[in-house]
C-alpha cells in the first residue's frame, strides 16, 4: 500500500469509527466562532482567584480570543448579586461556579440555568447532572482533618464511629479540640450535616458528643484548619478535601483521613444563566471544565478533586474509587438536595442541632 | 441644596431597607407583598433578643472603657508636656486603618489558647490566666481599639481651646489632674459625647471581632445573628435582615437626642479662641512617668500585641502549640503574594480611593459643612439626626443597599462597576465622622473675620472662598489624612459593587479569607501597615498635622 492510500484509508476509518467526535469538533467549533463574536465571558465563582489561576491560564491559551472576567465571590454573594442583577435586568455573570450546591439548584430550579446539553456529558456520572441545566463539576470528598504533630495515632478517629467513640474515651484529649462547621451560618455546612443525617443512622450521636466534647463551630474552612494547624484545634470534621491537600503544601503537620465507613462526595455547581450576555463563550468554559484537559489541570494544577472517571491520579474520582469504593456517597446535583431550604424542616433542624450542642 | 443632597444620599439606601422591611421577601421579587411577617419574626425570636442584649452590653462596655481612656490620652498628648509624644501620636492610629478581622486573628496568634505569647505564660507559670474568647475579652479589646476613635476627636477639640484658661486655673494652683478633669475636659464636652454616641453605634456595627472572637463559641451579637439570617431559611431572607438593621437605625434616635440635650447644657461653657496664644503645655511633673507607663500599656495591648501576632504569622509557615518558631521561618508568604492574582491592583485602587477619593469627600463634607454652618435653622438638627443614620446601618446589608441603589435607579446604574460607586458608598457611610472633624475645624473660625469681609461687600460665596476655606486650610487636611484610614480599611460598605478591575485589599482579604490563606492575608496586612505608614509618616512631615 502507498502511503497515500494508508492515510486515506485511516481518515476513512476514522471518520466513520468517531462520528460522535466529529460532531462535537463541528459544534464546538460553531461554539467557538459565536464566543469569537462575544469577545468576554464574565464569571461569578468561589473556587479563589489563586487556585483556579492554571484552569483559567490554560483557557486562555485555548481561546486567546476570549477576556475573562473572574469574580471571586463568597457563596451568598454570588447569590444576592445575582439574584439582584437578574430581577434589574442590568446584565449579570455567564457562568456561576459555587460550592453552594443548593442554592446553585435553587437558582436553575427557578428557570435561571441555560439548557445546554455539553458534549462531555457522556463522560460524566449520571449524578452530576441536572436537566442539562446544572452540573457537577467536582468530586470532593468531606474529610475529616487533624494535627499530626498533637493527635495520638490511635486518636485519630477513621469513620463516623470512631467521631462518637474517641471523645468518649478520652475526654480530656478532646476537650474544646474539635471544630466544625457551623450549619446555622454556613449554607456548605448544612448541607453536609444534612447529608450525613441521611446516611448515618448515628448522626445527632455524633452531634451530641461533639456537644459535651465542647466542639467549637466555625463559619469558614480557612478558619478551622489554620486552628488546627496551630494546635487550638486538634481536629476538624467535615472539611472539604480539596481544601486540606492546599493547605498541606504549606503545613505538613496537617493530616486528612477520609472515613471508612463513608465519605460524602461534595460537587461545586455551574450552570450557564439564561440572561448570559455571552452563552457561547460560557457553553466553552463549561466544555473546558469538564474535558479531560480541564480535569486533569483541576487535578494536577489546582488540587482540586476531579469528577470524570477517566482520569488517572490521586485528586481523582478514579483514585478515591480506587481507595475507598462502595464507601463514597456523592451528594447528587438534582433537587432533592433542595428539600433542605424547605422552611420548616430546616429550622427543625437546627433546632435538633441547637439542642444537642447544648448551648 | 447641600442638605437637600445628604438627604437624598442617605434616604436612599435607608428607603429601601425600610420598604424592604415591610415585604414578604425580596423586593424585587415579583410575588413579594406588603406585610409585616418579618417584624413578628425578628421581634418573637429568642436569638434576636439575646443578641441585641449581647450587643447593647459589648456597645456599652467598649464605650466605657473607650471614651475615658481615649480623652485622658488625648488631654496627655495634646496638653501636656508627656515625653515622646511626636513618636507616640502615629501608632495610636493602628487600630484605625487595620481590619478588624485581621486585628482579631492578630490576637488569636499573640494571645489565643495556643499564641506564642500564651504558650510563653504558660510554660512561666503553668496556664493561661485569660480567654480571649469571652465576653469579657471581647468588650475589652473592642474598646481598646477604639480609643484613637475618641482620642481624635477629643485632642482636635482640645487643641482648639484656648491655653489661657488651664493658665488661669494652673496659676490658682491647681494641679494637672484637677485641671485635666474640671476645666480642660469638660469644656471639650460636645466632642467626648459625640465620640461616644459615634463609638456606641461602631459598638452595634462590630462585626470582624465578635466574628473571630465570640462566635466560636457561640457568642451572638446582632450583625453575627444578621450573618446568620443570610443562611437560616436557606436563601438570604432580605425582609428579616432589614428588621434587624432598622433596630439599630432606631437606636441613633434616642442617642443624638440625648447627645444634643446634654450639649444644650454644655454650650454654655464653650471657649474657643480664634487669636493665636503662645501655648505652652502642662508640666506633668509627678504624673509624667506613671501617664508615660498608662500610655506605653495602652499602645502593648492594643498595638503591639495584634501587630506583632499578625507580622509573626506573615513570617512562619505554621504556629502554635508544639512549634519552634525559629525553625518555620519563610519569606515565602511575600514571595507567594507577589504572584498573587490582582494584587497589585488591589493595593493601587485601595489608595487611590484612599487618597484621592478622601479628598474628594473631604470636599464634600467642607461644602455641606459650610452650608450647615452658622445656619440657624431646625434643618441643622434634622441634619444632625440624618448624618448619623448610615453609620447604624451594618456592613452586611449596607453593602446589599447600595448594590440595590446603584441597580435599581438606574440614571446611576452605569456608575456601578466604576470606583465611584464605590467613593458614593464610602462618603456616605462616612458622612457623620467627616462632617464632624470639618465643623470642627469651622468652629474655630470666629465670625467676626466673616463679617469683616461681608462689611466689605464679599459675596458668600467669595467668603467662604477666601475668608473661611484658607482659615481651615489645616483642618481639612487633617482631616483628609483621617479619612485615608478610614477609606483603606472599610471594606463591606463596598463588598457588592467591587468586582474585577476595581479590588481593594479588603476585597482581596476575603478572598483569601476562603482558602484560609491567613498567612497571605498576615503577609498582605504587613505590607498595608508598611504603606498606610510610610504615608502618614510623610504626611506628617509635611506638615498635615491630625488635628484641626
Amino acid at each position: 500500500m502507498k502511503i497515500k492510500q494508508k492515510v486515506l484509508l485511516a481518515f476513512v476509518f476514522g471518520f466513520f469509527c468517531f462520528p460522535s467526535l466529529r460532531a462535537d469538533a463541528a459544534e464546538s467549533s460553531g461554539t467557538a466562532s459565536a464566543a469569537q463574536k462575544e469577545g468576554k465571558l464574565v464569571i461569578y465563582s468561589s473556587t479563589d482567584s489563586a487556585s483556579v489561576e492554571p484552569l483559567l491560564q490554560d483557557f486562555k491559551s485555548l481561546y486567546p480570543f476570549l477576556q475573562v472576567e473572574y469574580n471571586d465571590l463568597n457563596t451568598t454573594e454570588i447569590y444576592n448579586r445575582f439574584v439582584a442583577e437578574t430581577a434589574a435586568g442590568s446584565g449579570t455573570a455567564d457562568f456561576l461556579w459555587s460550592s453552594a450546591m443548593d442554592l446553585q439548584l435553587q437558582l436553575a430550579n427557578k428557570g435561571n440555568a441555560l439548557t445546554y446539553a455539553s458534549p462531555e456529558i457522556s463522560a460524566l456520572p449520571k449524578w452530576a447532572v441536572w436537566q442539562n441545566q446544572a452540573y457537577g463539576t467536582t468530586f470532593e470528598p468531606v474529610s475529616i482533618a487533624y494535627n499530626k504533630r498533637l493527635l495520638p495515632a490511635d486518636a485519630v478517629p477513621q469513620s463516623h464511629a470512631d467521631m462518637i467513640r474517641l471523645p468518649k474515651e478520652k475526654p480530656d484529649l478532646f476537650k474544646e479540640k474539635i471544630a466544625t462547621f457551623d450549619p446555622e451560618k454556613s449554607g456548605v455546612g448544612f448541607l453536609m450535616m444534612t447529608q450525613d443525617a441521611k446516611v448515618f443512622p448515628q448522626f445527632w450521636d455524633l452531634a451530641k458528643t461533639l456537644g459535651s466534647s465542647g466542639a467549637k463551630v466555625y463559619t469558614s474552612t480557612g478558619a478551622m484548619l489554620e486552628k488546627v494547624g496551630s494546635g487550638e484545634h486538634y481536629l476538624a470534621y467535615n472539611i472539604i478535601g480539596s481544601y486540606v491537600l492546599l493547605r498541606q503544601k504549606k503545613d505538613a503537620a496537617l493530616g486528612l483521613v477520609l472515613p471508612k465507613d463513608y465519605t460524602l462526595v461534595f460537587s461545586r455547581v455551574a450552570f450557564i444563566s439564561k440572561a448570559a450576555r455571552h452563552p457561547n463563550a460560557a457553553k466553552l468554559f463549561l466544555d473546558y471544565i469538564l474535558s479531560k484537559r480541564g480535569q486533569t489541570v483541576m487535578s494536577e494544577k489546582s488540587l482540586v478533586y476531579s469528577l470524570r472517571s477517566d482520569i488517572p491520579g490521586n485528586i481523582t474520582a478514579a483514585g478515591l474509587t480506587k481507595e475507598l469504593g462502595k464507601a463514597l456517597k456523592p451528594i447528587d446535583v438534582n433537587t432533592e438536595i433542595l428539600a433542605g431550604l424547605e422552611q420548616n424542616k430546616r429550622l427543625e433542624f437546627m433546632k435538633q442541632w441547637q439542642a444537642a450542642l447544648k448551648r | 441644596m447641600a442638605v437637600i443632597g445628604v438627604a437624598l444620599v442617605v434616604c436612599g439606601p435607608l428607603g429601601l431597607i425600610l420598604y424592604q422591611s415591610f415585604l414578604s421577601e425580596a423586593f424585587f421579587s415579583p410575588t413579594a407583598h406588603l406585610s409585616v411577617e418579618a417584624y413578628r419574626y425578628v421581634l418573637a425570636d429568642a436569638g434576636f433578643h439575646s443578641a441585641f442584649g449581647t450587643s447593647l452590653l459589648v456597645s456599652s462596655g467598649m464605650t466605657i472603657i473607650s471614651v475615658p481612656l481615649g480623652s485622658l490620652l488625648a488631654f496627655l498628648l495634646a496638653r501636656t508636656d508627656l515625653p515622646g509624644k511626636k513618636w507616640l501620636e502615629p501608632w495610636l492610629l493602628v487600630p484605625i486603618f487595620l481590619s478588624p478581622v485581621v486585628l482579631a486573628f492578630g490576637y488569636v496568634v499573640a494571645v489565643g489558647p495556643v499564641g506564642f505569647f500564651s504558650l510563653w505564660i504558660k510554660a512561666l507559670i503553668g496556664r493561661v490566666p485569660w480567654n480571649l474568647y469571652s465576653l469579657f475579652g471581647l468588650i475589652l479589646i473592642a474598646g481598646l481599639t477604639h480609643v484613637p476613635h475618641a482620642f481624635l476627636y477629643v485632642s482636635s477639640a482640645l487643641r482648639s481651646l484656648d491655653p489661657a484658661v488651664e493658665e488661669a486655673a494652673r496659676v490658682a494652683g491647681a494641679g494637672v489632674w484637677r485641671i485635666a478633669v474640671t476645666v480642660s475636659l469638660p469644656l471639650v464636652l460636645p466632642s467626648i459625647l459625640f465620640s461616644a454616641s459615634l463609638i456606641f453605634l461602631l459598638g452595634f456595627e462590630l462585626f470582624g471581632l465578635p466574628l473571630v472572637l465570640g462566635d466560636p463559641a457561640g457568642l451572638l451579637v446582632l450583625t453575627t445573628y444578621l450573618y446568620k439570617l443570610t443562611n437560616l431559611l436557606g436563601v438570604p431572607s432580605y425582609h428579616l435582615m432589614a428588621v434587624v438593621a432598622l433596630s439599630i437605625v432606631a437606636l441613633t434616635f434616642p442617642l443624638v437626642y440625648l447627645q444634643r440635650r446634654m450639649l444644650r447644657t454644655a454650650g454654655r461653657f464653650a471657649v474657643i479662641g480664634g487669636k493665636g496664644q503662645a501655648f505652652r503645655p502642662l508640666p506633668l511633673g509627678a504624673f509624667r512617668w506613671p501617664a508615660v507607663f498608662l500610655l506605653v500599656l495602652w499602645l502593648l495591648v492594643t498595638v503591639v500585641v495584634p501587630l506583632v501576632g499578625v507580622a509573626l504569622r506573615s513570617l512562619v509557615s505554621s504556629w502554635g502549640e508544639g512549634v519552634k518558631l525559629t525553625e518555620v521561618l519563610t519569606l515565602d508568604h511575600f514571595r507567594e503574594l507577589w504572584g498573587y492574582p490582582n494584587l497589585v491592583r488591589g493595593i493601587v485602587n485601595t489608595l487611590v480611593i484612599g487618597a484621592i477619593g478622601g479628598a474628594l469627600s473631604v470636599a464634600f463634607y467642607a461644602i455641606v459643612g459650610l452650608a450647615a454652618h452658622r445656619w440657624q435653622s431646625s434643618w441643622v438638627s434634622f441634619l444632625d439626626y440624618l448624618v448619623m443614620l448610615p453609620r447604624a446601618l451594618p456592613g452586611l446589608i449596607v453593602g446589599l443597599a447600595f448594590l440595590w441603589v446603584f441597580l435599581f435607579f438606574k440614571p446611576i446604574a452605569p456608575l456601578r462597576t466604576t470606583l465611584f460607586s464605590l467613593w458614593i458608598a464610602y462618603t456616605v457611610v462616612w458622612l457623620a465622622y467627616g462632617l464632624r472633624l470639618i465643623s470642627a475645624s469651622l468652629l474655630q473660625v470666629k465670625p467676626e473675620l466673616e463679617e469683616a469681609a461681608r462689611v466689605t461687600g464679599a459675596r458668600q460665596s467669595l467668603i467662604y472662598r477666601d475668608v473661611t476655606l484658607p482659615l481651615i486650610r489645616f483642618g481639612l487636611m487633617g482631616s483628609w489624612l483621617l479619612i485615608f484610614m478610614m477609606f483603606v480599611r472599610e471594606y463591606s460598605t463596598g463588598v457588592y459593587l467591587l468586582g474585577p478591575g476595581t479590588e481593594v485589599i479588603g476585597s482581596l482579604i476575603v478572598s483569601l479569607w476562603g482558602t484560609g490563606a491567613l498567612d497571605l492575608i498576615s503577609a498582605l496586612s504587613v505590607i498595608e501597615v508598611a504603606l498606610v505608614g510610610l504615608i502618614l509618616f510623610i504626611a506628617l512631615r509635611l506638615g498635615v498635622s491630625l488635628h484641626a
